[in-house]
């Protein structure tokens, strides 16, 4: 006899989940196209059909802690081909969402950031510390924009790293952790208790160690399994706008690690404290690697934006998720490049008050991390990690590819 | 009787692949005096044909008319020539030239007709003149009818059908036996949408019905009253209606048969915890629930906020189907001694068909009905959930529309799972257990309350309704074919009964919704109109609409077999007390059944009887020696679906072959076994009877034709047996319409089986 499942249908969760983005999700009548034409789904238990079903039903728990909705890049194929416009792919990333907004305490501010009324409070909180460490600042330098001796703009003079930037984001970056942790803890012990059956033949449990080189290997560095999920030419755009940015991401975070090692390190074998030191002239190497980044960073946002603005709602629909993502990149972005340019112009209270806005937009980046799309930095790898270690996913790409191993 | 025949040739329609003139000759040759004129034209079907025969007729030269070209089934009004003129059309594209499979296999050549071709020709031609010189003009009874209509039954389908015979003018009495109009409309709160946008439930409007039927002039209604006996043929009923004590005859001329259903006695559903559990319910007492405002739990008096709404049924109805059986084959048993013993209880043919399986009928109906009560929980119960478990959700057509919209509230879960278990959960909740679910395990879900579905049961199913005086008994007959709906089980005309002059309109014929019952009510109404105005033009009205022949009887000659009176399909016959039979032309339908039945040949129509066949078949010239000429065999063809289907297998080009010789009958059920003899001792080397679909999907469009056809053929076999001649000789095979592709296989598979018999011993004689 089969194992028995008692079942709550919960007609809240089904609400919460159409607010965050399923809102068709009601249109199933189950027919399985979606999971038929992913090009990604595995045979056996595939998705998004299950997951459509436990969201028709309200089964909470099996939805939280699922972990094919990681799995699924949204090439939106289900959604298209879908015969009653239920919209498969936008309840796999109401599904993310809602992971967004509940994995990790606390849930305040996942709530926050899952409705745009609370844009306020989230923009308010680093406006207003920033705001006031100007204040104090101006009241000591007595101006609201003061220069270094020699004339120059040096934002160090406004808001002191070691005193302000530093310790603050220091701390967030903490917390965020902190936040990570427990996210990716809650996340295991959820997959452990639902993991989907899958039979891999020639399948043999690879080290953690293994999966993690692999995950990073192919879908970070080179977006392999995202690059699969690739139907059309305005997929081709997404894949390549987000590995785009992924890579600006990367060398704006190599020249901040390259600039905090060199001055903390600084501190200690003081000699070389000098040949990273901010601001940099503009043929200085790192400087070179942040330009770049901006560049790619500018590039990536306007592929993936120009793609989400030209979507047809009746296939698709962006959630609020993704447009404050975008929306925090574009003014951490635009912002960064503004201040660049104004302070080598020397438009002094124009390129502070981008800077302090560069600033308040890099806070809402980076302390909201968990709770925000942003998140599937950790949550996704997390779970690719996993799914790789559990065999969920094959180990190997290459290993498919050659016959040696066969994933039913 | 003709005895001027004109004989017309179209040229047009033979291609050149037959010697006209020969033909011609033939005719002449023959028939001499009889066939006064014989002509050929290049193109019959013009106006400059038909008027070369109105030529002839006008001046009377001839008084009837054989047209030698295409089938009847074409042009068949363009040779009409009023109705004192008969005709008889030879098919000589269809069954001759177009189906012609010479032995050789060589494709025939325009100018060079082979020999078997003519041969096949000229029996064709001989056969249609002989036709009409069998034939007369029927001669119709003119026939009094009264314009009013009873309708039974005064409920959604009857007020409706009241309300359309009214407005054309017709009289009409509305029979009601419970003390209001309105049926079962009456009792729902709501009715699942019958307008755009089909997206929300509302109310029946029944109120307005009713008002309007009470504001008729036309209507007069007989509330608590009921049918006690209907006597008579239509147009000329006499209905006794009781109303309290009183009695009272009506003279009515049709009747539509509106009585409804009532819900299905709950011992179907105890196997679902209905009866055992508190707050299991039907879907019926949930109406009722909803009609008074209040959804309640019975336990507790308090509002459900789970409610399971159950389509599923599982292997729970298995036992009943089982206990069915049992006691039908226990009734066949006492019905056998019965007959042993010669009871004389008097006979009746109303058998109560009180079965479960009326449950699954209501699949329809159930499935929408859960739709809209499911939206009730959402109406009535603040935060309620409404979860519907079906096997096979069934909403037909625009109801997808309504499905749709309950699968976008987010209070209503819907899902496809096999029932295994319904128990108690405590604090008089209900735990159902469910297997094969969507979610690959079996799974169990606790609920405050659970509605299961009410089947709805035919009427007619439970009593006679009809209470009918005629010989062959008070309801509808074969009503346990059908499980008690009064229905036709046609497709095309699903409000013909199987009584003549009564009409089925709404859930005692099938179960639906209130919008098919609008429809189905304007149908009925109007064949009840059809009916009385066929009635008395003394034609047939349906399916032969406009025939005006009719059996007549010699009844010198009657033995009171009582064959005729049994076997008629449509109950048109009545019995003196001696047995003869008392035909009633109006409820007839003219298929021609006990012309078929008697064994003394008493029964014909002026223009179709046993002579006039056995004398068409008596023309197909048998060769004595089959290996010289060929071997000859009959076919006679239901010219409902048979015929039709040769026609288009020949104009579809397919071909059969050329030892056949193909004759019309009405029915299957008119074929009288001695033109099997006639054919047998003429020398024909074997018979095939094409005939419709019979059994439980009948396709005869005289309900019983082939059936009956079918059981004669053991007497055939046996006086076969007696002659000595093989009993394979004869056969009877079912075609559908739309297998005429097959049918010339079928042909020739029995042409082969015969060559392979050898001649019939009886050649030559």
């Amino acid at each position: 006899m089969s194992k028995t499942t008692r079942i709550e249908p919960n007609l809240q969760f089904v609400k919460e989940l159409q607010e965050v983005g399923g809102v068709d999700l009601k249109k199933c009548y189950q027919c399985a196209t979606c999971s038929v034409v992913c090009p990604m789904s595995p045979a056996e238990n595939p998705y998004p059909r299950k997951e459509m079903i436990w969201a028709q039903w309200g089964l909470q728990d099996k939805l939280t802690n699922d972990i094919d909705i990681w799995l699924c890049h949204n090439c939106g194929n289900c959604s298209e081909q879908c015969p009653r416009g239920a919209k498969p792919a936008d309840l796999m990333s109401a599904m993310r969402n809602m992971a967004y907004r509940k994995l990790v305490p606390p849930t305040a501010i996942g709530t926050w950031m899952s409705s745009p009324k609370y844009l306020p409070i989230l923009a308010g909180i680093p406006a207003t510390i920033w705001a006031i460490i100007w204040m104090i600042r101006a009241a000591i330098k007595g101006t609201f924009f003061p220069l270094a001796e020699d004339g120059r703009i040096v934002y160090d003079n406004l808001f002191p790293g070691d005193f302000t930037i530093d310790p603050l984001y220091g701390l967030t970056a903490i917390f965020v952790v902190i936040c990570f942790g427990l996210g990716i803890k809650n996340m295991i012990d959820g997959f452990k208790a639902n993991m989907p059956t899958t039979f891999v033949i020639g399948y043999k449990k690879p080290s953690i160690l293994q999966a993690i080189i692999d995950t990073v290997r192919y879908d970070i560095l080179q977006h392999t399994r995202f690059n699969d999920c690739v139907d059309s030419s305005e997929d081709n755009e997404r894949v390549k706008g987000h590995q785009i940015l992924f890579y600006g991401f990367l060398a704006c975070f190599i020249v901040t690690g390259t600039v905090a090692a060199f001055h903390w390190g600084g501190k200690v074998i003081t000699f070389i404290a000098p040949l990273v030191h901010t601001p940099m002239p503009l043929w200085h190497p790192v400087k070179i690697l942040a330009n770049i980044g901006a560049v790619l960073l500018l590039v990536g946002l306007t592929l993936l934006t120009r793609r989400r603005l030209n979507l047809d709602d009746k296939k698709y629909r962006s959630n609020y998720y993704d447009w404050y993502l975008l929306g925090v990149i574009w003014v951490v972005t635009l912002t960064g490049i503004g201040a660049e340019v104004f302070r080598l112009s020397g438009m002094a209270p124009l390129a502070f008050l981008t800077y302090y806005v560069h600033l308040v937009s890099v806070f809402m980046l980076i302390a909201y991390l968990p709770w925000s799309k942003l998140g599937h930095l950790v949550y996704r790898t997390t779970a690719l990690i996993y799914a790789r270690y559990t065999g969920r996913l094959p180990i190997d790409e290459k290993l498919i590819e050659d016959d040696k191993i066969f994933v039913i | 009787m003709a005895d001027k025949i004109g004989v017309y040739f179209d040229e047009s329609s033979l291609g050149g692949m037959l010697d006209i003139e020969q033909l011609v000759a033939g005719v002449q040759k023959k028939w001499g005096d009889l066939c006064p004129v014989v002509k050929v034209h290049p193109k019959l079907a013009s106006v400059e044909g038909r008027s070369l025969i109105q030529a002839d007729i006008d001046a009377g030269t001839i008084d009837s008319v054989c047209v030698c070209g295409t089938s009847p089934r074409v042009d068949w009004d363009f040779y009409e020539f009023g109705p004192a003129i008969t005709v008889s059309r030879v098919s000589l594209r269809e069954l001759c030239v177009l189906c012609y499979d010479d032995p050789s296999g060589q494709a025939l050549v325009p100018g060079q007709p082979p020999e078997l071709l003519h041969k096949m020709a000229a029996d064709y031609v001989n056969m249609g003149v002989v036709k009409l010189q069998k034939s007369k003009i029927p001669q119709t009874e003119p026939w009094e009818v009264v314009r009013h209509v009873l309708v039974i039954g005064g409920g959604w389908a009857g007020l409706t059908a009241a309300l359309n015979v009214a407005s054309i003018g017709y009289d009409v009495t509305l029979v009601e036996k419970k003390d209001v109009l309105g049926g079962a409309a009456a009792d729902m709160y709501k009715t699942i949408p019958m307008q755009h946008p089909y997206d929300k439930a509302h109310t029946t409007g029944v109120d307005k019905k009713i008002a309007d039927v009470e504001a008729s002039d036309n209507i007069s209604v007989l509330l608590g009253s009921e049918v006690v006996s209907i006597a008579g043929a239509p147009g000329q009923y006499q209905v006794i209606v009781r109303t309290g004590k009183e009695e009272q005859e009506i003279a009515i001329g049709s009747v539509v048969l509106a009585t409804g259903w009532t819900p299905q006695n709950t011992s179907t559903l105890s196997p679902f915890g209905y009866g055992k559990l508190k707050n299991v319910v039907t879907s019926r007492e949930f109406e009722a629930m909803a009609k008074s405002g209040d959804i309640v739990r019975k336990s507790d008096g308090n509002p459900p906020s789970k409610v399971m709404f159950l389509l599923s049924f599982g292997d729970k109805l298995a036992p009943f189907a089982v206990q069915e059986q049992e006691a039908k084959e226990a009734a066949l048993a006492a019905a056998e001694n019965k007959e042993k013993e010669e009871d004389d209880t008097p006979k009746t043919n109303f058998i109560k068909q009180d079965t479960y399986r009326h449950l699954e009928y209501s699949a329809e109906l159930t499935s929408l009905t859960a739709l809209k009560q499911a939206n009730y929980v959402r109406e009535f119960l603040h935060n309620g959930v409404a979860l519907i478990v079906y096997e096979h959700m069934m909403v037909p057509g625009i109801n997808e529309l309504y499905y749709k919209a309950a699968q976008n509230d987010p209070g209503i879960m819907m899902t496809k799972g096999i029932v295994q278990e319904i128990r108690d959960g405590g604090d008089d909740d209900i735990v159902v257990v469910l297997e094969d679910t969507l979610l690959g395990s079996r799974v169990e879900i606790e609920v405050d309350m659970l509605v299961l579905p009410t089947g709805m049961v035919p009427t007619t199913a439970l009593d006679p309704v009809l209470r009918l005086t005629y010989r062959q008994g008070p309801a509808m007959p074969d009503l346990d074919r059908f499980s008690g709906y009064a229905d036709s089980n046609f497709i095309c005309f699903p409000y013909e009964t199987r009584r003549t002059g009564f009409y089925a309109a709404g859930a005692v014929r099938q179960p639906m919704t209130l919008a098919t019952a609008e429809t189905d009510a304007a149908g009925a109404a109007l064949k009840a109109i059809q009916c009385l105005e066929s009635a008395n033009r003394g034609m047939a009205v349906h399916p032969r609409s406009g025939d005006l022949s009719y059996p007549k009887f010699n009844l010198m000659r009657c033995t009171q077999c009582k064959r005729c009176t049994e076997e008629c399909p449509f109950g048109a016959l009545d019995e003196d007390e001696k047995g003869n039979p008392m035909p009633n032309t109006s409820r007839c339908r003219r298929c021609g059944t006990c012309m078929g039945a008697c064994p003394e040949r008493v029964i014909s129509f002026d223009n179709y009887n046993v002579d006039q066949i056995g004398s068409m078949i008596k023309e197909v010239e048998v060769p004595d020696d089959m290996a010289v000429g060929g071997p000859r065999m009959l076919i006679l063809a239901c010219e409902n679906d048979a015929y039709p289907a040769l026609d288009m297998a020949a104009l579809r080009g397919k071909k059969w072959s050329p030892y056949v010789r193909i004759i019309p009958v009405r029915c299957l059920g008119s074929v009288n076994t001695i033109w099997i003899a006639d054919a047998m001792s003429k020398g024909a080397d074997g018979c095939l009877l094409l005939g419709c679909k019979y059994g439980e999907d009948y396709q005869c469009h005289f309900v019983k034709g082939s059936e009956l056809c079918n059981r004669r053929m053991d007497n055939v076999a046996e006086t076969l047996g007696k002659l000595g001649i093989e009993a394979e000789r004869v056969k009877q095979m079912q075609v559908a319409i739309d297998e005429y592709n097959e049918l010339p296989a079928m042909i020739d598979q029995f042409v082969e089986e015969i060559i392979k018999l050898g001649p019939n011993p009886f050649k030559g004689y």
